[in-house]
């Protein structure tokens, strides 16, 4: 069918994801930034090998849409922010959209690489390391630089308003904050963003009331 | 018609997905392949110090999955309604999934021993669990969004071919149907048949 302002807010929409902010909370700060309404699903552990079952990769977050179900946390996302104008304006603008979703995601999966899967604790100690001496300013680096680029950087990632970029960019500043508070001193542009995200309407009060998780 | 191109090394790599994708558009584009020591010059000035990259009309586009999207949207081949884009999505997101398994678990993995022992989980059991996955995804007619050739398609069949060189055998597509007409829908495309016949030969 047709996405128009009517239909879209007919549709029942339901993200399946653990008690975590983790890989689903961009599609929840796009859910919060639109006040649209959406049935927010946490699995508890014992529920989730038959719960996987029914999930097209086995995996979550699963976005359900009218009972059709979307995997895939950048994908739901993608989704979450065109049906609520957040995708980017034009073509050129989405595609800048992607590749800055993209290079989150990139980071994100180093992170969660000797987060969750290396189990060698010098090997994990080695990869943190070079994870937050070289990974990470590489990447914040490049985003202060790119974020520059966009009418002086005071701004917010890619165009004129919010974007799945933003959304993304903040769940990776609320998870390395944890580990080093400092980690945006050297990039003064990206902590302002991340300032200005946390308090736009719709995720300020979202960030206020949603369940403390530890990640 | 803003002219293209597409700056990666001399291989398949990242690159080849939007290579295929261009190829399936039937849009023309300057493929251009640097050696190494070309590589250290451009690095600065590119977006997030990668390739590969696409720069059209003084704009620099990077990452591979970004890219194939954007060409893949201009000819219609990213999926026609949102829903079908989030199918093309999420299935390009799963093969990229399958390929940093690869990538993380065995290429990277020093230990010999590990690293056999990984690869076997991989072909034996990760990869027929997904696969069969995916199958139920596809159509019958061989695609997984909109009944027409589209990037996840594509994706798939990019993914597939890029870690058979690093296994033993091909992955087997014995017992999925469905993903054995995706690849062939992929491979009979007019464009990709041509470039698949034309490519440069590249070990990687």
């Amino acid at each position: 069918g047709v996405h128009c302002g009517a239909c879209r807010k007919m549709s029942v929409y339901e993200l399946h994801y653990f008690n975590n902010r983790g890989r689903a909370e961009p599609a929840r700060l796009l859910f919060a930034a639109a006040g649209l309404p959406y049935r927010d699903i946490r699995i508890q552990s014992e529920q989730w090998p038959e719960y996987k079952l029914k999930l097209p990769m086995h995996q979550v977050p699963v976005l359900e849409v009218d009972g059709t179900m979307i995997c895939q946390s950048v994908a739901i996302a993608r989704y979450v922010a065109k049906v609520t104008g957040h995708a980017g304006k034009t073509d050129l603008e989405q595609a800048k959209v992607d590749m800055l979703v993209d290079g989150i995601d990139d980071v994100m999966t180093k992170k969660g690489d000797y987060v969750w899967h290396e189990k060698d604790e010098t090997r994990k100690m080695e990869k943190k390391t070079a994870f937050y001496e070289t990974t990470l300013p590489q990447f914040l680096s490049h985003f202060e630089k790119l974020l520059r680029t966009n009418n002086g950087g005071d701004g917010f990632l890619v165009g004129e308003g919010l974007t799945h970029a933003d959304a993304w960019f903040l769940c990776l500043a609320d998870d390395i904050l944890l580990d080093f508070p400092d980690i945006f001193s050297p990039y003064p542009k990206l902590a302002a963003l991340v300032e200005r995200i946390r308090t736009y309407p719709g995720i300020k009060e979202w960030l206020a009331k949603r369940p403390q998780t530890p990640f | 018609m803003p002219s293209y191109k597409l700056t990666y090394f001399n291989g398949r790599g990242t690159a080849e997905i939007v290579r295929l994708v261009f190829a399936a558009a039937g849009t023309e584009y300057e493929d251009v392949r640097l050696e190494q020591d070309q590589w250290p010059e451009l690095k600065p000035n590119t977006p997030m110090g990668q390739l590969p990259i696409l720069e059209m009309d003084g704009t620099m586009l990077c990452q591979s999955n970004s890219i194939a999207r954007y060409i893949a949207k201009l000819a219609g081949l990213a999926g026609k309604t949102p829903l079908d884009q989030a199918r093309v999505d999420m299935v390009m997101d799963g093969m990229v999934d399958m390929g940093n398994k690869f990538a993380y678990e065995i290429y990277y993995e020093k230990d010999e021993d590990k690293k056999a022992e990984k690869k076997k989980d991989y072909v034996e059991k990760y990869v027929p669990q997904f696969f069969s996955s995916l199958n139920k995804l596809a159509s019958d007619g061989g695609y997984f969004a909109g009944d027409e050739l589209t990037l996840a398609d594509i994706a798939f069949y990019n993914m597939t071919t890029m870690v058979n060189p690093y296994l033993e055998q091909p992955l087997s597509l014995d017992g999925f149907p469905k993903l054995q007409k995706v690849e062939d829908n992929v491979t009979s495309n007019p464009g990709i048949a041509k470039w698949l016949k034309e490519r440069p030969e590249t070990p990687y």
